[in-house]
């Protein structure tokens, strides 16, 4: 799982963009995240320049 | 089949915009959609623009898209060696408002006949008989609906899923990206000059730059490789962005007193291209086929260039049905063109990237700006000999350049 911080996000949707598997997406305002979808791989986290994506175990 | 729209055309920004004026001037039926509530917002964009790549689509820009009059570059070293490049006619440029020069290109669209759709975002391929035959769009967050049509074109930037669905490799890795942040800042009093600041503590990978806009503000941004983002985040050595470029602000004289107006960000494709831009009824332009410039990041320039020529060729193709065969016009183009370019600008930042700080010195230290102007139209080898006399251990990285 991640989490996001959603009151810190610039909406840049950098994570998106990076995600191998279309586990986020920019929907409207808001970053969306298909957990089902998500490999735990911490790409978003790390290209996150709002810092506001963490990995939760 | 029963088709609503000869062209579906998958983003509002200067790509799919570009396509949809061209392919609608010809009186195609052209279908654009937007994800966005508005179009060209948010910005994601330092908005610098060279005036060279725009005279060529012969193309006014309002006064209301142009925030500066740009004259050239100011680049500094890591010691704070400035080249100051400026050149009638070669390094003339704009800082755009952004919002009002998308919103511009979009309405050009509409003004030949196109029609767009915001807050229409494109879920799902269809498909019949394994053929591409339109898209499946949820508006307003609800409503889902099919909209059919025999080409449909991803000019989706960055995320790119419906390229993806289509089987392009659109996912971008964290080494060919950069990721950004920027603050729009006022007060900044500027000489017309774009400013770009390199070293590797100070944009590990990438630069700082400040590009001045009207009422004296600024763009004022950092881009970092993104493979060296983020530090102490799961024990992940890195560097945080938005620290490094505050950092940088604490330190300048003027910005150190500046208040923010906006705070933005984005990551940027710095890597090669996709390898293929068609596939049977299919077309991806733009950001969303990694068409941006990987030394200065900047997308819109190629965006629109690679609109016209897609839509072009698109216009041909329609006849023999939007075959891949027929669209590979696009491409073949392209790729002896623009990406003759963004091949040489690639290598250059893989050689980069590899330089240390006291690399860069002696390089700033040694050229000018027309040596700078001659590393920039691909031409490497005069510049390279020159600084490798007085560096001999630079051959090897620098030899790269030259092979």
């Amino acid at each position: 799982m991640i989490k996001i911080r959603h009151e810190g996000c610039i909406l840049c949707a950098g994570c998106a963009s990076v995600c191998p598997v279309g586990a986020l997406e920019l929907v409207g305002n808001k970053i969306e995240y298909y957990p089902e979808k998500c490999i735990k791989c911490g790409t978003c986290v790390k290209v996150c320049p709002a810092s506001v994506i963490r990995l939760e175990k | 089949m029963n088709s609503d729209y000869d062209i579906i055309v998958i983003g509002g920004g200067p790509a799919g915009s570009t396509f949809a004026r061209i392919a609608a001037s010809e009186g195609q039926e052209v279908l654009v959609i937007d994800k966005r509530k508005e179009i060209g917002v948010p910005v994601r964009c330092g908005e610098g623009l060279g005036a060279r790549e725009i005279i060529k689509q012969d193309l006014d820009i309002p006064r209301s898209a142009i925030s500066a009059d740009i004259r050239g570059a100011k680049v500094v070293g890591p010691d704070g060696q400035e080249i100051e490049w400026a050149e009638e006619g070669v390094t003339d440029g704009w800082v755009l408002e952004r919002k009002v020069f998308d919103k511009w290109l979009c309405e050009l669209a509409i003004d030949k006949g196109a029609e767009v759709r915001t807050y229409t975002r494109a879920i799902d391929l269809i498909k019949e008989e394994g053929k591409i035959a339109g898209v499946k769009v949820a508006q307003w967050g609800k409503d889902e609906h099919e909209i059919r049509a025999p080409l449909v074109v991803s000019a989706e930037g960055m995320e790119a899923k419906i390229a993806k669905k289509a089987g392009f490799n659109t996912v971008h890795r964290l080494y060919d990206v950069d990721t950004c942040y920027q603050y729009e800042m006022k007060h900044y009093d500027h000489d017309n000059l774009i400013e770009l600041y390199f070293g590797n503590s100070l944009a590990p990978r990438g630069y700082v730059w400040i590009f001045p806009k009207a009422d004296r503000r600024a763009n004022v941004g950092i881009g970092i490789g993104g493979d060296l983002a983020n530090a102490d985040k799961h024990g992940i050595p890195g560097a945080d962005p938005k620290v490094l470029l505050d950092r940088f602000i604490e330190n300048h004289e003027q910005l150190k007193n500046s208040s923010t107006l906006d705070d933005f960000g984005g990551v940027i494709s710095v890597g090669a291209p996709i390898n293929e831009f068609v596939k049977d009824n299919f077309i991806v332009v733009g950001t969303a086929a990694k068409q941006v410039d990987p030394i200065h990041g900047g997308g819109i320039a190629l965006a629109m260039e690679a609109g016209v020529l897609a839509a072009n060729t698109a216009l041909k193709a329609k006849e023999k049905g939007y075959t891949k065969e027929s669209l590979l016009e696009y491409e073949e183009i392209w790729k002896q063109t623009a990406g003759k370019t963004v091949a040489k600008r690639l290598l250059l930042r893989k050689v980069m990237e590899k330089l240390t700080d006291d690399d860069l010195n002696h390089i700033f230290n040694n050229i000018n700006h027309k040596e700078l102007e001659t590393i920039m139209s691909g031409n490497f080898a005069g510049p390279v000999a020159k600084v490798v006399a007085g560096r001999p251990q630079l051959l090897k990285v620098l030899s790269a350049l030259t092979a």
